[in-house]
């Protein structure tokens, strides 16, 4: 029986389509490959579980490609901010050879690839004001992801970048250790970091794609045709992820705006957008397989 | 560390030495993780400017700190552990089942430097985000930790034979501090 | 099969006396073996489990913990005690437990307020005509104030086992009430035996004196303040807060009182190292243990199991009460936090209790865990430094159980002892 790894907890939307996945192809391969998720990251954080699914410990998982990028340096480029134009454009990359391109880079680590969920825009909320340029970040402590690139895209808007562990963000936000974090509207939510940080600005900055992957061992083992279902059925799980995402997405921010949250868009995105030259100078320095990726999604209408 | 008389067997003083380098050198390490978050705090508060490597150090050095001090904690005997079956069986059946328990851990000891060894290598080209050193050095000390657990057990296991086959030995006597 | 191997290779190698780390360790590789589970991923959650940031604060509140105890603090504290209450009937009884609250402030640990504490007040009753075993069952069971009142390491022990998403520092303050409850209880309970057994007071020394003695003790208690207070205010995390009360510990020792010199300092370094040592290696072994459990899927298992026994929530609440306190006298606290948590915490929820509650709940029961035999911290070291056999303290010691059983039940049916302050403060 496959064993899968998930961070989230039941009825989110990610969960919903993963359990919905290993269903479908338990029921289209006639029990030939049947499967369980484990919910709540019981098996461990995400970096270990990459190497759980690497080694074949668990042989299918839900991840988010952020900390992916640790591993396969290829998949940082979707940790550039504002690679993306809008999750649409995401999907249009991701769904075309770009998103083959990773795929093939992820399998030769051990991680086969068989589609791409949804997990929303990241935008910055805050307890103070309103941001509307990079301006405002001035001096403002921002609690950001484990990667250079994060640290380096808060610094480039002159904020202070704060890696923090997730579990210590709500504390932190409301005695003021930091002033803002950022995420998407579900866990900006889900997290109730809402009630503690008022203002929300929609900068979009980083639009994290994730993935169903099956670890390779286990789908070598697959039969050509089991291979096909399953893959399907990933696909199919992706449509439904997306859906219900968008679903999940629209409820969250309507909930946190009925609460009282600030919120405001971002007028003009280039100041932003320009700021961010030298992390991408600085990430082609580090990782030269970046650049001609980064020029492909850009050509991508 | 034990008493320094005058006839401690070379391995003994071998064992000594390297209990005692590993738990200084842990001690070092506590004493740089609690100054780095003051550090760490420092920059946050005082020069606005968040010293990002102090949370990825930190686990790293735990880790150190942990490894080396549960080896010596091995050869020290103050581990926690349930002692009520030596209330009720001989001393020699208690002997015996000690003998036993640190061939055990030291079985254990082998494969924790072993299996750690192999995390060191899969992980090699993996970078710790924020700090760009590779991901094996998290299990380092480990392996080290595996290697002493291995040899003390061994040792102490050595020491337990010697007392239940001469009674008179002056290792005859159970551990446990 | 499976599941059978993981629980009873660990209870056969805990019987037969291997450390409990490494026997929750062997356990779960052979089960990850059995499974055919990769070994390198046993290992790599062990290695994991103790690679944890929310874990960091544990080296700093026993490194701050060993620090005032080798800068004597615990001294200035215990003088402080007596100055206040020692006047009253049985005064030394009174003023160990009262010592043991003003302490536990700062320690965090149970088995070093046994130890800090016994080795100054043990000695100083027998002396003045107290029975030996009444002077240790005093100080042992009123060092559980060390877990209950803040800080406490094992409370942050739980939060991580109940798998985050609960306030470290709300769940700090809720162990004030109770932990001062239960003192108040054992108070009671020493002053009774006293009367009984005739025990001596000590003169009543004066407000100057009190006076005197807590100014002596302020830069010490401090600590707590800057540990508690600090994550309360918002000023740093929890993490951080114990990172900065040792370094405070260190300046307040060495400048202040001048009562650190550099080879105390190392020894405490050295003593903070050996006992993070355990703890951690404990809750490495333990991660790869739990992994095992949540892949057989035991949580659930044992929550159904409960709850079909009864659906009266006094019983099952009187029923998991029963199994922690079996599983606590056989075994140590750190362990039982870590694998019963996941399970037991989920039915307690389910039974409308609140999360903060249930971890008060456990860490009292725990804590008289470590006052039992046949495996007892608290009365190990108690014992030894009184230098009176365990069976002698033990059958003395029940009017002390009692007071803490009483505590307990409070504690479990009363949810406001533990949410009120918390509720209030809202940190
Ligand atoms: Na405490
Ligand atoms: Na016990």
């Amino acid at each position: 029986e496959w064993k899968g790894w998930n961070i989230h907890n039941p009825g989110y939307p990610v969960t919903t389509a993963l359990e919905s996945f290993i269903d479908d192809v338990e029921a289209k391969t006639d029990g030939r490959v049947a499967g369980r998720v484990y919910n709540g990251a019981v098996l461990g954080n995400q970096a270990d579980s990459i190497q759980m699914l690497q080694i074949g410990a668990i042989q299918f998982a839900e991840f988010n490609l952020g900390p992916i990028g640790a591993i396969v340096p290829e998949a940082n480029v979707v940790s550039l901010p504002f690679i993306f134009k809008s999750v649409d454009h995401m999907h249009r990359v991701m769904d075309g050879p770009v998103g083959d391109e990773l795929s093939a880079a992820m399998e030769k680590h051990g991680i086969k690839s068989l589609a791409w969920y949804d997990s929303g825009a990241r935008s910055f909320y805050n307890t103070e004001k309103p941001i509307e340029a990079p301006s405002d970040l001035d001096g403002m402590k921002f609690r950001v992801m484990n990667n250079e690139l994060y640290v380096g895209m808060v610094e480039a808007l002159g904020g202070n970048a704060t890696p923090m562990a997730y579990a210590e963000i709500y504390q932190s936000l409301k005695t003021g250790v930091v002033d803002g974090a950022e995420n998407n509207w579900p866990s900006y939510e889900s997290s109730n970091h809402f009630e503690v940080a008022g203002y929300y600005s929609l900068t979009e900055h980083l639009i994290l794609p994730e993935c169903v992957c099956v670890s390779v061992g286990a789908w070598n083992q697959l039969s050509a045709d089991d291979q096909v279902i399953v893959k399907k059925a990933a696909r199919e799980s992706a449509e439904l992820q997306r859906k219900l995402w968008a679903e999940r997405d629209k409820s969250s921010r309507e909930k946190v705006l009925a609460s009282g949250v600030v919120f405001n868009e971002i007028s003009n995105k280039a100041p932003f957008q320009n700021a961010m030259k030298v992390v991408y100078e600085k990430a082609f320095q580090d990782n030269p397989t970046l650049k001609p990726l980064v020029e492909k999604i850009q050509s991508v209408d | 560390m034990k008493s320094t008389s005058k006839k401690v067997p070379l391995v003994e003083r071998v064992l000594d030495a390297l209990a005692f380098v590993a738990t200084n050198l842990a001690g070092a390490m506590i004493v740089v993780l609690v100054m780095s978050f003051g550090w760490l705090v420092f920059g946050r508060y005082v020069l606005n400017d968040t010293p990002t490597w102090v949370e990825q150090m930190a686990m790293l050095l735990i880790v150190g700190i942990t490894f080396l001090a549960a080896a010596v904690g091995i050869y020290e005997r103050t581990h926690l552990s349930v002692e009520m079956i030596t209330l009720v069986i001989s001393k020699k059946v208690a002997l015996f089942i000690e003998c036993i328990i640190n061939l055990l851990l030291a079985a254990f000891g082998f494969a924790l430097a072993w299996y750690t060894n192999d995390l060191m290598s899969f992980t090699q080209f993996q970078k710790i985000p924020l700090l760009g050193i590779s991901e094996s050095y998290r299990y380092l000390p480990v392996v080290i930790s595996g290697g002493l657990i291995f040899i003390f057990s061994l040792y102490r296991a050595y020491q337990g034979l010697t007392g239940l086959f001469n009674p008179s030995s002056k290792n005859n006597e159970l551990g446990g501090q | 099969m499976g599941l059978a191997i993981l629980l009873g290779l660990f209870a056969l190698l805990t019987v037969i006396g291997a450390p409990v780390a490494f026997a929750l360790g062997m356990a779960a590789i052979a089960a990850f073996f059995y499974e055919g589970l990769p070994l390198m991923i046993g290992f790599q959650r062990i290695v994991s489990g103790v690679s944890t940031f929310s874990l960091l604060a544990i080296p700093f509140f026993i490194f701050a913990g060993e620090l005032m105890l080798h800068g004597g603090i615990a001294a200035r504290l215990i003088r402080l005690a007596s100055a206040s209450v020692g006047w009253m009937r049985g005064g030394l009884g009174q003023v160990n437990v009262f010592s043991s609250m003003l302490f536990g402030g700062i320690s965090g640990s149970a088995v070093a307020d046994t130890s800090a504490l016994g080795s100054l007040l043990i000695p100083v009753m027998k002396e003045k005509g107290y029975d030996d075993d009444y002077a240790v069952n005093v100080t042992v069971t009123s060092s559980i104030a060390g877990i209950m009142i803040p800080p406490s390491h094992n409370m942050i022990l739980y939060v991580v086992a109940a798998g985050g998403g609960m306030s470290v520092a709300s769940l700090f303050v809720a162990g004030i009430v109770p932990g001062i409850l239960m003192c108040l209880l054992l108070a009671f309970a020493a002053r009774t035996i006293a009367i009984r057994k005739n025990f001596p007071t000590e003169p009543f020394a004066g407000l100057k004196a009190i006076f005197i003695s807590f100014v002596a003790s302020i830069p010490g208690l401090i600590t707590a303040i800057i540990v508690v207070g600090g994550a309360l205010s918002g000023v740093f995390t929890v993490t951080e807060s114990g990172a900065i009360g040792a370094i405070y510990a260190i300046l307040i020792t060495a400048l202040v009182y001048r009562t650190l010199s550099l080879k105390d300092f190392w020894v405490a370094v050295v003593r903070s190292v050996r006992t993070t040592g355990l703890v951690m290696v404990l809750v490495g072994c333990a991660s790869a243990f739990g992994y095992m459990l949540a892949l057989y899927e035991v949580p659930k298992l044992l929550a159904h199991a409960l709850t079909s026994l009864s659906d009266n929530p006094i019983v099952i609440l009187l029923l998991m009460n029963l199994i922690l306190l079996v599983l606590g006298m056989i075994m140590d606290m750190a362990a039982l936090i870590l694998i019963c948590t996941p399970i037991f915490l989920p039915v307690a929820v389910g039974l409308g209790m609140d999360p903060i509650q249930f971890g008060i709940m456990l860490m009292m029961n725990l804590g008289l865990g470590l006052c039992t035999p046949p495996v007892g911290g608290c009365l190990f070291v108690g014992c030894a430094i009184g230098n009176v056999p365990i069976e002698k303290a033990v059958k003395s010691i029940w009017p002390f159980y009692l007071a803490i059983l009483a505590a307990l039940m409070l504690v479990t049916f009363v949810p406001a002892i533990s949410l009120t302050l918390p509720n209030w403060l809202n940190p």
